[in-house]
Formats: structure tokens, sequence, C-alpha cells
């Protein structure tokens, strides 16, 4: 490689910036290797220059097989493989539960439960509290797995396949079902439904429509601020849905588009190598950070709207 | 329409992208109704009591801990007590011990005092015994001595009687109270 000259180590330089000018040199003498091998002008893919391939492909659901009237596709897919990993890594730990902590993952299963028996405890009131954390512990487990599966590379793509050894394998993809709007807007629906619900069993029809108005507003701005409230309080279930959904949805397209996409769609593979580590870091970022935190968001703003339905402004 | 579009990649595609899938809806909605459930009926009661068991637990602990920190406590109060009883205890008896023992010194030395008295005493007896047993020895041997002398010198046998007359006279004209002083100043 050209670049390695760049990484011809110093003497008494730390391992990290050995590894790092290393990394350094390979990734700028790969940048060279590229524009000497397939010059600047532009290379389009048949598939590319004719419109056949699209990017957003990737989120596309096609139907592989039907059972009656049931769809099957890589959305339910991702789906079963979500709700087998949460049943069963929970059924796991909570069955071998020890006194003393035995392993990281008993830790990890008990910091969760206590975060999330805080986040209801600190929302609710006791009856609340107790009747409503499983379902915010569920949604937090449950959006973790499917975001966290979300960053595995899996032979899914039921449109490119490519051949080892004479077999005819999907090729690989990351995909999660957080990137189809369904999946949020339905639990977000829920949320919404089981917020109105508590609101008017605890206030009552009309009681609960007068707790949505802050206090003390009276007089002719009484009817713009009633239809604010109404207008934010249906806010609440779009932007539930469209927080996790735009977050889930744009970070699988960065990673896509950064990890190599960019560079196939204008034809040039230098792009593809000169954004790769920003592909890398982005999905580093969305699969370490993103991913517990919109699942975090997400169980505790369902903490709090069911907090409030309840309790007066 | 959607030949044209089709030169545009991505907004080609763009319905299914925002369109929410109803089959993904309805699945969702069962998976997650299954997890809730069997998470809410068997997992989570479970997480719960072994947390609330180790916190009854550490509750125990710490409680036990206190306990047997105060017994401790109680048991090092009491040991002291004691020992400073003992040192009370151990500072009497010496000093009785003591006492008895000047005591005893005390008498002792009293009785052999009289014990010497007493000794110094017969001694004087004895002496003055022996010295009038001497005295009336000498007396009789002078008498006799005197018989003998003065019959020489008389050439005369004198009657026994006569004899002890005149021995007698002798003897009582003779001081021997001098003597008898000397014997007792010994």
């Amino acid at each position: 490689m050209p670049g390695g000259s760049a990484a011809a180590p110093k003497k008494g330089m730390s391992n990290g910036k050995k590894i790092l000018y290393s990394v350094l040199g390979v990734w700028i003498g790969g940048i060279v290797v590229f524009v000497i091998l397939f010059g600047i002008t532009a290379h389009k893919a048949p598939s590319v220059a004719s419109g056949v391939f699209s990017p957003t492909d990737e989120f596309r659901l096609d139907t592989w097989f039907k059972v009656g009237p049931i769809d099957f596709n890589k959305g339910v897919l991702y789906l079963l493989m979500a709700v087998g990993i949460t049943l069963g890594v929970m059924t796991y730990v909570s069955k071998r539960l020890q006194q003393r902590p035995t392993g990281r993952l008993q830790v990890a299963v008990e910091w969760f439960y206590d975060l999330t028996r805080g986040m209801a405890t600190e929302n609710m009131d006791d009856t609340m509290a107790r009747k409503y954390f499983p379902l915010i512990a569920t949604l937090f487990v449950f959006i973790l797995v499917s975001n966290l599966i979300g960053y595995i590379p899996l032979p899914i793509d039921s449109a490119e396949k490519f051949t080892l050894f004479g077999a005819h394998i999907p090729s690989f993809q990351i995909f999660a079902t957080d990137t189809n709007v369904a999946f949020p807007l339905i639990l977000a629906l829920c949320v919404f439904t089981l917020t109105t619900y508590e609101g008017v069993k605890h206030h009552g029809p009309i009681g609960y429509l007068k707790s949505l108005m802050p206090g003390g507003v009276t007089g002719p701005i009484v009817p713009l601020i009633f239809g604010i409230e109404i207008l934010s309080n249906f806010l609440r279930l779009v932007s539930l849905t469209v927080r996790l959904w735009a977050n889930l949805l744009a970070g699988h397209l960065l990673i896509a588009f950064m990890g190599g996409e960019l560079g196939v769609l204008v034809g040039q593979p230098v792009v593809s190598w000169f954004l790769l580590p920003i592909g890398v870091a982005i999905f580093l970022f969305e699969a370490v950070l993103i991913a517990a935190l919109q699942a975090f968001i997400f169980a505790i703003l369902t903490a709090i709207y069911l907090g409030s339905a309840v309790s007066s402004h | 329409m959607h030949a044209a579009a089709s030169h545009l990649p991505i907004a080609s595609s763009g319905s299914f992208l925002i369109t929410p899938n109803v089959g993904i809806m309805i699945w969702t909605l069962v998976v997650f109704a299954i997890s809730l459930f069997i998470l809410r009926k068997s997992v989570f009661p479970r997480i719960g009591a072994a947390l609330d068991a180790r916190q009854h637990t550490i509750e125990e602990t710490i409680d036990a801990a206190e306990r047997a920190r105060k017994e401790a406590d109680q048991l090092l109060a009491d040991y002291r007590e004691r020992l400073q009883e003992a040192r009370q205890q151990a500072e009497e008896i010496l000093a009785r011990a003591q006492k008895t023992a000047q005591a005893y010194e005390h008498r002792a030395r009293d009785e052999a005092e009289s014990k010497h008295q007493e000794a110094l005493e017969k001694t004087r007896r004895d002496i003055e015994a022996e010295t009038r047993r001497a005295i009336a020895e000498i007396r009789r041997e002078v008498a006799d001595l005197t018989v003998a002398a003065t019959e020489k010198l008389m050439r005369k046998t004198l009657s026994e009687e006569d004899q002890r007359r005149l021995v007698q006279e002798a003897l009582d004209e003779l001081d021997f109270d001098a003597l008898s002083v000397a014997g007792e100043g010994h």
C-alpha cells in the first residue's frame, strides 16, 4: 500500500497513536489508489444509470410468502427476532437471578428493571405505577432490542443475491422494523389510547377536556388555547411516532450512504472509500447511543404522558 | 408520471417509506402484546421478587450487624467493669495479706521476746537455786571442817550435841549474806 510510508511508526509512539496513524495512512493511500485505478470520471453502474437501483429499496417490504391473509416479509422477521430475543434473554436472566449477581447480564437486567420502575414511580402515583410499569418496561426493552438487531447485517435482501460456493444467498443488509413508520405508529397509538382512557376515567369526559387547559386562562382567548391544547395532545402521538421512526430511518440511510451507497450512486468508488470512516463513525454512534436513547425516550415519555393524564394542569 | 419518477431513484420509492404498512402494524401489535403478557406474567414479578428479596437480605444483614455491634459493645463494657472489679479485689487481697503478714511478724517478735524473757527468768531462778544449794553445802562442809579442827584443838571430843551447838553458834556469827548477794549478782 502506498500509504504504508505514512504509517511508519516513530520511536516512542504509543500503541494507540500507531494504530491511528496506520489507519489514517491506509485511508489516504486508499484514496490515492482508487483515483489511480478508476480516475475521476464517473462509472455509473447500469442499474443506477437506468434508475432501477434505488437506495431506499433497503426499506421496501417485499412479501416473501403468504399464509392465508397473513403476509410474511423482513419486517415480520425482525419483529419475530425482536420478540424472541426479548423474551429469551429476559426469561433466561429472570430464572437465574442470584442473590449475589454472577454476571454482567444480570446486573444489566436489574439496572434496566430499576430504571424503568423509576420512570413509572417518578411520574405516576403508586396505583398507576404498579399498573403501567410492565407496559413501560416492555416498551423500553422491546424497542431497544428492535433497534439493536437493526445494526446486525443479515442476509435478508430479497432483491439482490450473491453466490457463495454455488449457493445463491440473499445479500447482507442492515434493516430495522422501526424504519417502517407502522412500528412506532402502532406503539404510539397504544400509548395515546391508554393516556386518553386514563384521563377520561380519572376526570370524566368533560373533565378530561377541561384538564387539558392550562390554569388561569380566561376570557375570549379560551377557545384558541383550547384548540392549541387539543392539537398539542394529538401532536404527542405524532412526535412520539416520528421521533423514533425518523431517527432510525435517518440513521440507517446515513449509514448506507456513508458506508458506500453514495459512491455507487455517483459512480465514484473513491467517494465510497473517502466516506467510509464517516460511515463507521455514524454506525457506532447509532448503535451505541441512538438505539438505547430512543428506546429510553419512548419509555419515559409514555410514563410522563400517562402520569400527566391523571393529574390536573 | 411513474416512468418519469423512476429516473429519480429516491423520489420514485417515497411512498412506501412514509406510508405505514398495515400488516406490520398488526404484527407489531400482536408481537408486542405477547411480549407484554409474558414479561408481565412471569418475568417482571420474578425480577421484582429477587430484588425485593435481596433488599430484604441487605436490611436484615445491616440489622444483624447493628445487633452484633451492640452486643460487642455491651460485652466490652462488661469485661472492662469486671476487669476493674478484679483489679480492686486484687488490691484488697494484697493489702490484707500485707496487713496479716505485718501482724504475724509482730506476734512472732513478741512471742520470741517473751520466750527469751522466760528463758532468762528460768536461768536466773536456776542460778539462785544452785547458789542456795551451794551455800547450804558449803555450810555443811564448813561445819564438818570446823568440828574436825576444833576436835584437834581441844583434844577433847565433845558430845555430838555440844559440837552442833557450837558450830551453829559459830556459823551464826559468820556473815553469809555477803556470799549470797555475790551469788545472786552472778
